[in-house]
Formats: structure tokens, C-alpha cells, sequence
């Protein structure tokens, strides 16, 4: 038991079927506690419904959770030390802010003056201090889910989960809710555990995150190892913004991995796992390591050079979009921070040449 | 409407077939102007089908009686009959009557409403609440007469009980009885009950009842504290609904109801057969102030405008 102490919670083998379609194929992974965890997939990739199996609200079809170390597969939501945090449109919309919070410790029979105080409390936690006789129609959307959180952490559960709760909001707003949901996390220090399918709120937010597409976790792991070297295909196409080319292991030595992407032979760091001569392989890199020069122009050892075409810029407001078009007819994109103006140079058509520094590619294996 | 609408030119074709309106007119009806006064049509039929007739409902109610009609004049010897008549008892037994088939049908359709929303498909709601419009189809006065071989003393309903050792002789007080009155009016208008209802509770997101699962309540606080005040709107609605309709159509109890059984509507029928106008206005003026006081105390107890407010 010391053992598991310290894992929030623990899925085995957890999967789920409505009928003939597979909402959620056999996954297993654990989440310490404590931490700030993300599941970040998109729509329809089966997050969601992991989340409402750890919750309760679904049984699983085979597989178990484990919470603190203790099975739950069969008990109902309550029952379990976990809370929801829904959408939206889930609070009382007949009841004020204050009996919203207060209707779990009243059906938990706690006594009135210790209701008042918890609810508070925690609405002062949530920022949300003199709103107690407030409608939820008279809440914007962003109080309305910060009443939600006061509802579920007053119930003082271990576990919270979230399921997108910054959907329905606006971008500036979900910003501002993302930093202010980590700060009463670090302040609750309980476990969180957050669905979304926005990356930039799943690094805001998250400790650790999870990749859940088709039913299937692909990957997991800190915010900074899955948005620097992710490890899985899928993860460098869905998170940040990766160039992926395609081509077939030709050599493997000395740590690097030689691969034929047709038009040109470039190496890339060799993974942990072997790699076998002739295999289909493909590689990531990031647009904001790829740079652009002039056909010839030395880039320097440490660099993969490839030629290309030059198509246009595309100016994004914080970072400027550079197009071209490799030999193949694939395109590539080389982001730069807007300020750095030097990437103009080059006109449509224009013969360029592109580098990315070596050790930053990642091969992936099919 | 769009201005993009407004300020593209009309089509060729039609300015043809319709000739620019005289000058005087253009000043009612404008570039658009058929299309604003559109918007006054319901108004037109409001008053004319509705505000109209309950206005000269009261009017007539005070005019004096004569042989086959009435003439103007000011008596209020129509309430007078009214309120020293056997005809005050009986429309207090009516609405006491109308009061309990609103209250069975209650008990008996909201239940339904509620496991439609709560246990059927979604796709197949709408589907299942339009099994409960069949009913409609058939004539109203076929379906109350069809009361009869059901309830009456070799009915179904005594034959079956009576064959299974239940009873050993017929009962007779569910028919020809205010009991048998009760039973017609909450056959004929429990889908009032069931759409209304279930219309609220539509209303109801999903969330509300997961987060009552999350938070724990039971099946009697998740009705008494959440299901029960989210739909009190539609319920309050369809309670109206069956009242107004068990106190005023005639029917039921001329069918159901055996001697001397009646309700408001059937006061003023016979107010009508007799030729007495002005008492067939009064009763249904003072109807009419029933129904608004009724709507005045609901209005009270539940702030209808206030239940009323988007639900967000």
C-alpha cells in the first residue's frame, strides 16, 4: 500500500464499447497525486470518455480504475473521491451561487454554520467572494464555471476532475481561467485531472500530459517532453507546430540513423529502440527550428540541409509563417518571431535552401 | 431582414405586375411597408378572436333578459340567479372536481414525463411523446362515450375484477358519479400533463442530473430539489391546462357523470338550451375571473416571469 500511495489513480486494461463502436480500447496508465494532469486528444478520441469512467458516470466494458490505490470500477460517482467539473450549463440555474455550492455538504448532512463557512470559503478561493445570492443566469460564463469548481472542491474530494471547462470561453478568458485553475490547484494540492483538446491550455495548465486519440493513449508524459521531443507520430502532428517528412531507413550508425526521403539523405538522432535497416520511417521537426538561407549558403556541420522552393510568408501577429516547397512537393513551414524581418528576403519561386539543427529531429518509427 | 435585402432592387418582373402604390398609401406602407404591417396581423386576430369576445362576454352578461335573446340595459339579476342557485354549489364541486383531476393527473403524467426524458433514447422521445397525441385522433365525444362499457356495472373494469375474486359484486360509483366525472376528465386530458411537463424537463441539461449523481442525491432529493422545481413551470402549465378544460367542457359529465353531475361548462349549456343569455355570459364571466385569480396566485407562489427566465 505505501507503494501505491502516492498514485491518484490507476487504469488497467480500461476500455469501452457502445454497442459495435470503441469509444476507449484497452488503457493503462497511472497519475501521481498531486499533480496537474492534461488529456489532450481530439474530439472524439476517447478523453472524455476515460474521464467519465474514473468518474463514475460511465461502467467500463473491460478493465478496472483504481483510485488511492482501491478499486471502484463498480461504485457510482459519490461514491468515489472524485468530482466533476461538467462543460457548461451544469449548475442549478434555480438556485443562487451560494446554494449551488452549499447542495452537496446539505445532502451530506453537514451542519448549517459549517456549510456557510466552507462555501465561503471556497468561494473566495475562486474569486468569487459577496456573489452568494447571485443567479447563474446573471454570471458571465467564465464565473459560472468558477461557481463549478466551488461546488466540487467544497465537497474536499481528492480528486477533481475536469471535463473542458474552458470550452465554452473565450480565448482571452480561457487564458486568464487556465493560470487561475492551476493557482487553486497549487493551492488545494489535490490531483486534477483536466480534458481538453487545446494545446496551448493543456501546457498551461498541465504537470504531465496524455495524448488520447482513437480510443488509444499515445503518449504521456511531462508538457515539455511532449511538446519538445515527442516520442509518437501522432504527437509531433497534433501538438506544435512540426514539419513530418517521410522516407525509409537507409543506414543506421554511431547514434544516427541515416534516412532516403527521396530527394535527399538527412540524418536524425537514432531513438532508444532499434532500429531496422529498410524500415518506413518518418521524422519531426519543429517550424521554428527550421531556418532558410540561399542555395550554397553554409549553415554550419551541425545542420541537415535540404534544397527547396521559397512560396510566401504569412504573417501570424507574434510569429511570421515562411511556406516552401521541398523537391517532392511536400510543404514545409519555417516559423521566426515577427521582429526578425530577415526571412523577407526571398521571393516567391526563389531557389532556397532549408536546415534544421541535427539533433533536434526525431525519427518515428510507423 | 438584411439591409443587404433592403437595399437591393426589387426584381424586374414583379414591379411590373405590381404597380407602384399611390402617394397617400406609400406613407403606411413604405418601401417595405407590407412587411411591417405584417407583424400587426396577430394583433388584429388577438383582438378580434379573443379580447373582443371576452369583453362582450362581460358586457352581455349584464344585459337584460328577453324571450329569445337580450337587450342592452344594466341588471345583475344574472348573478343574482347564479349565486342564490343550486349553480354556485355546483361550480364550487366542479372546480373541486377540476382540482382532483389535476392533481391525479399529475401523479399519474408527470411520472411519464419524467422517464421519457430520463430513460428514453434521445432520438426517440419526440416519438414516444407523439404516441401520447394518437388519443386526438379519435373524436372527443367518442372517447368519453367509450368510458362507458369500461367502467360501467358489467364493464371491463368490474367484469375482470369480479372474475378474478376481487370483488364479488360490481362497484357502481365509478360510473354515473363525480368519481366517474374525475376519471373521464384525466383520461381525456393527462397528455396535457405529460407534453408540458416534458417540455420542461427538455429544457434540463444532461450535466444537471450527472452532477446530482457526482453530488449524491438520491432519487427523492434529486426529484424534490431538482426535477420538481425545473419543471414547475410546465407543470403549472399543464395543471391550467386540464383545469380550464375539466371545468368547462360539457361533455364529460353529460356522459359520465349521471344525474345532476355537471361542471361550469355544462351550467352554462343548459343556461344556453333554456334561451338565458345573460346567465350563460355570467357563468363564463365568472370563469374567466376564476381563472384569472388562479393564474394570480400561481403567479405568486412561483414568479412565473421569474421561472420563466432563460435557463443558462
Amino acid at each position: 500500500m505505501t507503494e501505491s500511495a502516492d498514485i491518484a489513480v490507476e487504469v488497467v486494461g480500461l476500455g469501452k464499447n457502445y454497442g459495435a463502436v470503441t469509444a476507449l480500447k484497452s488503457v493503462s496508465f497511472s497519475i501521481e497525486s498531486g499533480k496537474y494532469y492534461a488529456l489532450l486528444g481530439p474530439s472524439g478520441g476517447g478523453k472524455t470518455t476515460l474521464l467519465r469512467l474514473i468518474g463514475g458516470f460511465l461502467r467500463p466494458s473491460a478493465g478496472r480504475v483504481y483510485l488511492h490505490g482501491a478499486e471502484v470500477s463498480h461504485l457510482p460517482p459519490n461514491r468515489r473521491p472524485t468530482s466533476m467539473v461538467f462543460q457548461n450549463y451544469a449548475l442549478f440555474p434555480h438556485m443562487t451561487v451560494e446554494r449551488n455550492v452549499a447542495y452537496g455538504l446539505k445532502l451530506l448532512r453537514v451542519p448549517a454554520g459549517d456549510i456557510r463557512d466552507r462555501v465561503d470559503r471556497m468561494l473566495a478561493m475562486v474569486g468569487l467572494e459577496g456573489y452568494n445570492r447571485r443567479m447563474p443566469h446573471e454570471l458571465s460564463g467564465g464565473q459560472q464555471q468558477r461557481v463549478q469548481l466551488a461546488r466540487s472542491l467544497v465537497l474536499e474530494r481528492d480528486i477533481l476532475l475536469l471535463d473542458e471547462p474552458l470550452a465554452s470561453l473565450d480565448a482571452r478568458l480561457r487564458k486568464d481561467m487556465c493560470l487561475e485553475l492551476k493557482r487553486i490547484q497549487e493551492k488545494v494540492g489535490i490531483t486534477f485531472i483536466h480534458v481538453t483538446h487545446n494545446q496551448e491550455e493543456a501546457l498551461t495548465v498541465a504537470d504531465r500530459i496524455a495524448i488520447i486519440a482513437d480510443g488509444e493513449l499515445v503518449e504521456e508524459g511531462t508538457a515539455r517532453d511532449v511538446y519538445e521531443t515527442p516520442d509518437k507520430r501522432f504527437t509531433a502532428e497534433f501538438i506544435g507546430d512540426n514539419n513530418v517528412l517521410e522516407g525509409a531507413v537507409a543506414a543506421v550508425f554511431d547514434g544516427r540513423v541515416a534516412l532516403d526521403i527521396g530527394f535527399a539523405k538527412v540524418e536524425v538522432p537514432a531513438p532508444p529502440a532499434p532500429v531496422p535497416t529498410g524500415a518506413r520511417a518518418a521524422f519531426s521537426i519543429r517550424s521554428e527550428l527550421l531556418r532558410i538561407a540561399g542555395r550554397g549558403e553554409d549553415m554550419g556541420a551541425s545542420w541537415q540541409v535540404v534544397p527547396a522552393e521559397y512560396v510566401e510568408d504569412v504573417y501570424l501577429g507574434l510569429t511570421v509563417s515562411h511556406l516552401v516547397r521541398l523537391p517532392d512537393g511536400t510543404e514545409a513551414v519555417a516559423r521566426q518571431m515577427s521582429g526578425e524581418s530577415d526571412g523577407n528576403r526571398f521571393e516567391a519561386g526563389q531557389e532556397v535552401a532549408v536546415g534544421w539543427p541535427t539533433d533536434r529531429a526525431r525519427l518515428h518509427l510507423a | 431582414m438584411t439591409s443587404a435585402a433592403d437595399n437591393s432592387p426589387p426584381p424586374a418582373r414583379r414591379s411590373r405586375e405590381l404597380p407602384a402604390p399611390p402617394a397617400r398609401w406609400r406613407r403606411y406602407l413604405g418601401e417595405n411597408g407590407i412587411q411591417r404591417w405584417v407583424f400587426y396581423i396577430p394583433v388584429v386576430f388577438f383582438v378580434l378572436f379573443f379580447a373582443a369576445p371576452m369583453a362582450l362576454t362581460v358586457v352581455w352578461s349584464v344585459f337584460e333578459r328577453t324571450q329569445f335573446w337580450m337587450e342592452p340595459g344594466f341588471t345583475l339579476f344574472a348573478y343574482d340567479n347564479f349565486f342564490t342557485s343550486a349553480r354556485a354549489e355546483n361550480y364550487l364541486y366542479s372546480m373541486l372536481h377540476a382540482a382532483a383531476a389535476v392533481l391525479i393527473s399529475f401523479v399519474i403524467g408527470f411520472p411519464i414525463a419524467v422517464f421519457i426524458r430520463r430513460r428514453v433514447t434521445r432520438a426517440a422521445q419526440h416519438r414516444v411523446i407523439l404516441l401520447f397525441i394518437l388519443p386526438f385522433m379519435i373524436s372527443e365525444l367518442v372517447r368519453v362515450f367509450a368510458m362507458r362499457p369500461v367502467l360501467g356495472r358489467h364493464g371491463v373494469v368490474n367484469s375482470v375484477l369480479m372474475d378474478l375474486g376481487i370483488l364479488s359484486e360490481p362497484i357502481t360509483a365509478i360510473l354515473y358519479s363525480p368519481l366517474g366525472v374525475i376519471i373521464g376528465d384525466v383520461m381525456s386530458f393527462l397528455p396535457f400533463m405529460i407534453f408540458a411537463g416534458f417540455l420542461a424537463l427538455e429544457a434540463v441539461q444532461n450535466y444537471i442530473f450527472e452532477v446530482c449523481d457526482d453530488l449524491g442525491a438520491g432519487r427523492v432529493r434529486l426529484f424534490a430539489d431538482i426535477v420538481l422545481p425545473l419543471a414547475a413551470p410546465g407543470i403549472f402549465a399543464g395543471s391550467v391546462f386540464i383545469f380550464v378544460n375539466s371545468m368547462g367542457v360539457a361533455l364529460v359529465p353529460t356522459l359520465l357523470g349521471g344525474p345532476g353531475a355537471v361542471n361550469a361548462g355544462l351550467i352554462a349549456n343548459q343556461a344556453i338550451v333554456a334561451l338565458d343569455f345573460p346567465l350563460a355570459m355570467a357563468i363564463s364571466t365568472i370563469m374567466i375571473f376564476t381563472l384569472v385569480l388562479l393564474l394570480y396566485i400561481g403567479h405568486r407562489l412561483f414568479d412565473l416571469t421569474k421561472i420563466l427566465e432563460p435557463i443558462s
